[in-house]
């Protein structure tokens, strides 16, 4: 508790140098994309660098929901699978070019998020979870059964993915796309978590009845970050298509919630780029481990199960207080 | 009429397996305030216990309460490394993440060790089929229902007229109240766990010989098991039963009269009416969870 109330003590004292703060680390991040989209040579790695985005962008949408709301939304894939969904329906059944299906999923995922928000957002804790996670079974279902999503072999040999005149199946171009959606998507992120609605959100995250007694209306704020987080969601199941050139309803299935979770928690949920962090480290180890998938999933649970147990604020909080041992050790010897 | 009796007697057989794992979820529920989503993985664990003591040699029915018994090892040593130190009193955000990532790490660990394929468990009722006054009823799915309204009943009798049944209704309604009177709270949280998801390993165990033993086994079942732990109220050993002959026969019903592929969906749409009109459940004491 005093690690969240001493971050909200900084959100305050953030003015005009947290601002410049703010620039600097955008430029950074462009050079960050600049380097990377110029320096990565093997289609691989661009591909994967690419997907790492747009896994990230749905990692920042869980996290709107666990370290903004403080619910564990294990449906979330729902959100994702619309995404992924609506491009390759528009795309294979309609011949209607790629932005509008990501457009189209999109609203979908705010309206869906609007309906299903109102009823279940007045529920908390494994309540809502479980809740959450029965929607995407729902939706699972669904695209199982009717025809036009394709069954249970889903769609696949999209004609062409291509925002504009960018065409996503160059991989350098594809990553130069989702990176800097990602880094849009940060900014407003960013702008959101200092406005009247950000603070709102953490008072209702510390403690929903005090928010409450001051005025806080409880769940309208959380239906709004609920509606927000679900685009991104969509935006990031439709940009992680060019990767994976298919659709299934494994890609509504809860283990994708659980993933991002896991990159949120690796990099932590009070940082706002923390998911990004964590994505990168979740989608890049592996590679240089050579897994087995089982072996992945495996490793990675019981490595959730240990950052709950020892830091769960993320990774970074380990660091932090590594570093307060130190400095205790130095002072002592002194 | 044939047809809607068969579908009551389908509906209640199915009910009283579902009872089974609700029963044990919602005892954790009750005394540890955690909801274990790790529940189907320790189905799954029982089935696979079963299957080998079954490879060792023994008969199926040998090894069912061997197999309990080594679910319930697995349980302890699950409470004693990670539930007790990361979940006691720590909110549900922590206890629902821990035990999502416990539930994986089994399911993978089952596919390493014993494969991803289905796997045959035998059992001396095999595939026979009981006629009962002209209706048709699974041999192995009588004795699911019958060794289930068994050890129910018992558990009831046990939580009813022994110490330590008492002890785990008084940590379930009031831990601190049961802390200052002297109950070992520790320990009667640690017995919940067991119990409960040796419970849920029995029947993986009773389900297994119809549906083979695969890794991810537990995962339909733990899901009916939520909906009839919901339908139910949260924490209610009554409501669990209740819910699970309602979510029994209501899937039954549905099956027969209205669609098999969407059958899964209707347990879930069931839950989220229940939750609006019913926050608390059938017959759940008070609404906690909602603002």
């Amino acid at each position: 508790m005093t690690s969240t109330s001493s971050q909200a003590l900084k959100l305050q004292g953030t003015g005009r140098a947290g601002s410049l703060g703010k620039g600097v680390l955008i430029v950074l991040a462009a050079g960050l994309i600049l380097f990377v989209g110029l320096g990565l040579q093997s289609t691989f790695w661009l591909n994967l660098a690419a997907y790492t985005c747009g896994f990230a962008l749905f990692a920042l949408s869980v996290n709107i929901m666990l370290g903004g709301v403080g619910e564990v939304p294990l449906g979330q894939s729902m959100f994702f699978g619309i995404g992924a969904y609506a491009p390759a329906v528009m795309i294979n059944n309609f011949g209607l070019p790629f932005e509008f299906g990501v457009l189209v999923g999109m609203v979908i995922a705010a309206a869906a998020a609007t309906l299903i928000g109102g009823v279940t957002l007045r529920l908390t804790g494994a309540y809502f979870a479980i809740v959450s996670w029965g929607m995407s079974g729902v939706a699972m279902v669904t695209v199982h059964n009717i025809e036009f999503t394709g069954g249970a072999l889903g769609l696949f040999g999209f004609s062409r993915l291509a925002v504009g005149p960018f065409d996503l199946s160059h991989p350098r171009t594809y990553f130069f796309v989702t990176s800097i959606i990602l880094l849009l998507v940060l900014i407003l992120l960013a702008h959101i978590r200092s406005s009247r609605f950000g603070h709102a959100l953490e008072s209702i995250r510390q403690s929903r009845h005090l928010a409450q007694s001051l005025g806080v209306n409880v769940f309208r704020e959380r239906l709004k970050a609920f509606v927000l987080s679900a685009p991104i969601a969509a935006l990031a199941g439709s940009l992680c298509l060019p990767f994976t050139q298919i659709v299934t309803p494994e890609s509504m299935s809860v283990l994708r919630s659980v993933d991002a979770l896991l990159a949120v928690l690796i990099g932590g949920t009070g940082l706002l780029y923390g998911p990004v962090i964590g994505s990168i480290i979740f989608t890049v180890v592996p590679q240089f481990l050579n897994f087995d998938a089982n072996v992945k999933v495996l490793v990675f649970s019981l490595l959730i199960i240990l950052i709950m147990m020892v830091a769960p604020g993320g990774l970074h909080q380990l660091i932090k207080a590594a570093g307060a041992a130190l400095r205790c050790m130095s002072e002592s010897r002194r | 009429m044939d047809l809607f009796v068969q579908t009551i007697i389908n509906g209640l057989i199915l009910g009283a397996g579902y009872a089974l794992v609700a029963v044990g979820l919602t005892v954790i529920f009750g005394t540890l305030h955690i909801v274990n989503f790790a529940h189907g993985a320790f189905f799954a664990l029982g089935a696979y216990a079963v299957l080998m003591l079954q490879n060792l040699g023994l008969n199926y029915l040998v090894a069912v309460p061997f197999a309990v018994l080594a679910v319930a090892t697995v349980g302890y040593l699950v409470e004693i490394t990670i539930v007790r130190r990361a979940l006691y009193d720590r909110g549900e955000y922590g206890s629902i993440i821990i035990t999502f990532a416990l539930a994986q790490a089994i399911v993978a660990a089952t596919i390493l060790i014993m494969g991803p394929d289905p796997l045959p468990v035998r059992s001396p009722f095999g595939q026979t089929a009981i006629s009962l006054f002209g209706f048709f009823l699974s041999a192995q799915r009588v004795f699911i229902a019958a060794t289930s309204v068994v050890v129910l009943a018992a558990f009831a009798w046990w939580l009813k007229y022994t110490v330590r049944g008492q002890q785990i209704l008084a940590v379930s309604q009031n831990p601190k109240g049961a802390l200052y009177s002297g109950i070992n709270v520790p320990l009667i949280r640690s017995l919940s766990f067991v119990l409960g998801v040796a419970a849920a390993g029995l029947a993986g165990m009773l389900l297994a010989p119809l549906i083979s033993a695969f890794p991810t086994m537990g995962d339909a079942n733990v899901i009916v098991a939520f909906t009839v732990v919901i339908l139910g109220g949260l924490g209610s050993i009554s409501g669990a039963m209740l819910g699970a002959l309602v979510i029994g026969l209501s899937n039954a019903f549905f099956e027969t009269y209205v669609s098999v592929s969407w059958t899964s969906a209707l347990g879930w749409v069931l839950v989220i009416l229940v939750l609006l009109f019913w926050p608390q459940g059938l017959m759940g004491r008070t609404q906690i969870n909602r603002h």
